[in-house]
């Protein structure tokens, strides 16, 4: 993104904190990062990381019990952290959108498919129901949809899961939103079914240019997708760059883990193992001491139990989150390694 | 190479050993709507599946959903009863077992370790539930036996009393395949047993599941949809498309020059976590046909980016050798094709 321009969001110390039966659960801290017009920027964690809470939080869509707090985000200008509910309402479904990961439970069942479309449309852009479903066939035909008008009759439960993803995309799209957050929009479907809809999203994106925040799990759909990567643990953001650095370069602990933990084509034997980290996912209730991974870290030294771990930077827009550089440099070769 | 042994559809009499498990021309219909006046139709979830598995050795299942997989692993399992066809355990017909028998050869996990325990029950009673089921010991017996199969799968023995809600998802699991493994069957058939946990858990089991087949000479049958886990853990692979096998042979053969143009599909679309590469190009038909009105000739043809006048009105036969089996009008017979899949290093 150029320097000058204003990216289209910015996100700056975003934390969600909710009660729970055994206090308070730090879902979100600090978490910063910026998505620029037309761009891809992936969130990548396991379950239980944030990476949801963060984008519930963007659309305030967060659970009842759960509260939010930032400096500011400011989407195309103005501050979402300081809009009342009812504006941030008026600009969901009509500057941005979200995808959900099961478009079964995201739909309505018990109105047809050209209802549910329309709907957005006469909302936002006060159209007649007329305009609404024209705007809709238009849409379902650009998301690869055939005989589109006999379609929109049809109820949810009527259609395959790849088709209702893609009903799903058109209801977002219905207002040309200038940002999309998909939260593992692929998770449900199938491996071929997945690559259809990953590529679906790129070519709308090429031609109506919205910006995308993509949460997944999955390393290979953000390696294939992403712009900028940012991963999530225990609520943190603890590496950032471009997929080539994350990737290539992986200086986390964790980020190396997870790479490791991927089984790499061609090299499956009986004598082979796949790396993998010990342990389990910290608990996020209560006040958190130094860095989330250190439990699980083979390198973990005193340094890393005080305070809030800095972001360190590598270069280049390049940022990770821990305190062993040397541990780091180690460990990045074995990787890399294991990567050939 | 012995093409008996690799080979699908004959049973290995000839390899002189029997297969631990074999399938041959399996089916199961399911009738499905129909009404006061109007007949059902039958729906055909697994259509004409012959399959042999050897004893330790790992046959991996892939396919879509709906492709007949799961509806396959019941079948083995004995939780659903075939339509028509065979299946024998050590060669001895499956019909000849009776229900505690063939849990005592054949014994599954299944995808979701939270639906899958009881949440009511402590882990030692839900690991110790098989045994008690086929009376085997007195009670300290047991808990001896509970105790020793929750160290082998990494439980410490202080969860024999707690319960599922206290446990992570890859705990569970671990529970899941100790109650599996605790009347020493011969036989695991593993539905999907990864794809509820995270990845860096997911790593962990696959290594368990890997170490235990050697430890204890198991015998795997690995249902997943996840090809790069499929690829880890097996020997042979069978892919599945509409409730047929379309495609056999050895895993790393499979994985390198696939040859059905549906495995070669589904191999394209692994996507590793490199960034260089883009999105793959698959030159797929959309949308999964309709079971019920499964397409003319072969059921893949109108997805098939190859497709040739025959395969829309003539169904494909298996052709088999050495390299396993295909069933294609335009391949096998014919020395397999290399395609390289690039892997991007």
């Amino acid at each position: 993104m150029s320097a000058h321009s204003q990216p289209l969001l910015q996100v700056d110390g975003l934390s969600v904190e909710m009660d729970v039966a055994a206090g308070q659960l730090r879902a979100v801290s600090d978490v910063s990062f910026e998505v620029g017009s037309g761009r891809t920027f992936c969130l990548v964690g396991e379950s239980g990381c944030g990476k949801t809470m963060t984008s519930l939080a963007l659309m305030q869509l967060l659970p009842r019990k759960a509260r939010l707090s930032a400096r500011r985000i400011l989407f195309e200008g103005r501050d979402l952290a300081r809009m009342p509910p009812r504006e941030v309402a008026r600009l969901r479904g009509d500057r941005m959108g979200m995808i959900f990961q099961d478009p079964m439970t995201a739909l309505n069942p018990v109105y047809t498919i050209g209802d549910q479309l329309a709907e957005v449309y006469v909302r936002h852009r006060r159209a007649s129901r007329k305009q609404a479903r024209e705007r809709a066939v238009e849409l379902l035909e650009r998301v690869g949809i055939m005989s589109a008008g006999q379609r929109l009759a049809q109820y949810p439960h009527q259609l395959s899961g790849g088709l209702r993803q893609r009903v799903m995309i058109a209801m977002t799209l219905m207002c040309e939103p200038s940002l999309v957050i998909a939260d593992e929009p692929t998770t449900a479907l199938d491996v071929t079914v997945q690559v259809q809809i990953l590529q679906l999203l790129k070519k709308l994106q090429a031609e109506m240019g919205m910006a995308i925040i993509l949460i997944t799990h999955n390393l290979g759909v953000v390696a294939r997708m992403a712009d900028d990567v940012a991963v999530m643990y225990g609520g943190r953001i603890v590496e950032s760059g471009s997929p080539a650095q994350v990737f290539g370069r992986a200086s986390h602990p964790y980020t190396r883990g997870l790479m490791a933990c991927m089984p790499t084509r061609g090299e499956a034997g009986p004598g082979q193992r796949l790396g993998s980290i010990p342990g389990t996912v910290p608990s996020l209730v209560g006040e958190l001491q130094g860095c989330a991974f250190r439990n699980r870290c083979a390198h973990a030294g005193d340094d890393c139990g005080h305070g809030v771990i800095a972001m360190r930077d590598a270069g280049g827009g390049h940022h990770y989150r821990c305190v062993l550089a040397a541990g780091a440099e180690s460990g990045r070769h074995a990787v890399q390694e294991a990567l050939q | 190479m012995n093409t008996v042994s690799l080979d699908t559809a004959r049973p290995a009499v000839a390899a002189g050993k029997a297969p631990v498990l074999s399938v041959e021309h399996l089916c199961k219909t399911y009738p499905v709507g129909g009404g006061l006046f109007k007949a059902p139709r039958p729906l055909r979830a697994v259509d004409d599946v012959c399959l042999t598995v050897q004893r330790g050795e790992t046959l991996g299942i892939v396919g879509e959903s709906g492709s007949g997989k799961t509806t396959l692993s019941w079948m083995m399992l004995g939780l659903l009863r075939p339509s028509s066809g065979e299946m024998a355990v050590e060669g001895r017909p499956i019909a000849s077992f009776d229900r505690l028998e063939i849990a005592r050869k054949i014994q599954p996990i299944f995808q979701d370790p939270y639906s899958s325990l009881n949440p009511r029950q402590t882990i030692g009673e839900i690991v110790g539930a098989p045994l008690a089921v086929h009376r085997v010991g007195d009670a300290a017996q047991r808990a001896r036996l509970v105790r020793e199969i929750m160290d082998k799968v990494g439980l410490p023995a202080r969860f024999a009393h707690a319960y599922p809600s206290q446990m992570s998802g890859g705990q569970r699991q671990r529970v899941a395949i100790a109650r599996a493994l605790v009347l020493k069957p011969e036989i695991v058939v593993c539905d999907e047993p990864t794809s509820a946990l995270d990845v860096s858990v997911q790593a962990q089991i696959l290594n368990l599941l890997k170490d235990l087949r050697q430890e204890l000479g198991l015998t795997y049958v690995f249902v997943s949809h996840d090809l790069g886990v499929v690829e880890y853990i097996s020997d042979r692979v069978a892919v599945m498309y509409m409730g047929r096998v379309v495609e056999t042979g050895k895993a790393s053969r499979l994985m390198s020059a696939p040859r059905h143009p549906y495995t070669q599909a589904l191999m394209g679309s692994i996507l590793t976590p490199d960034p260089a590469l883009g999105l793959p190009e698959l030159h797929l038909g959309r949308g999964f046909p309709d079971p019920l009105n499964a397409p003319s000739g072969c059921h893949f043809h109108p997805r098939c980016p190859e497709a040739a006048d025959i395969c829309r009105t003539t169904a494909p036969s298996q052709r088999h050798d050495e390299q396993g089996m295909v069933e294609c009008h335009l391949r096998g017979g014919a020395p397999a094709q290399v395609i390289s899949w690039k892997t991007g290093t």
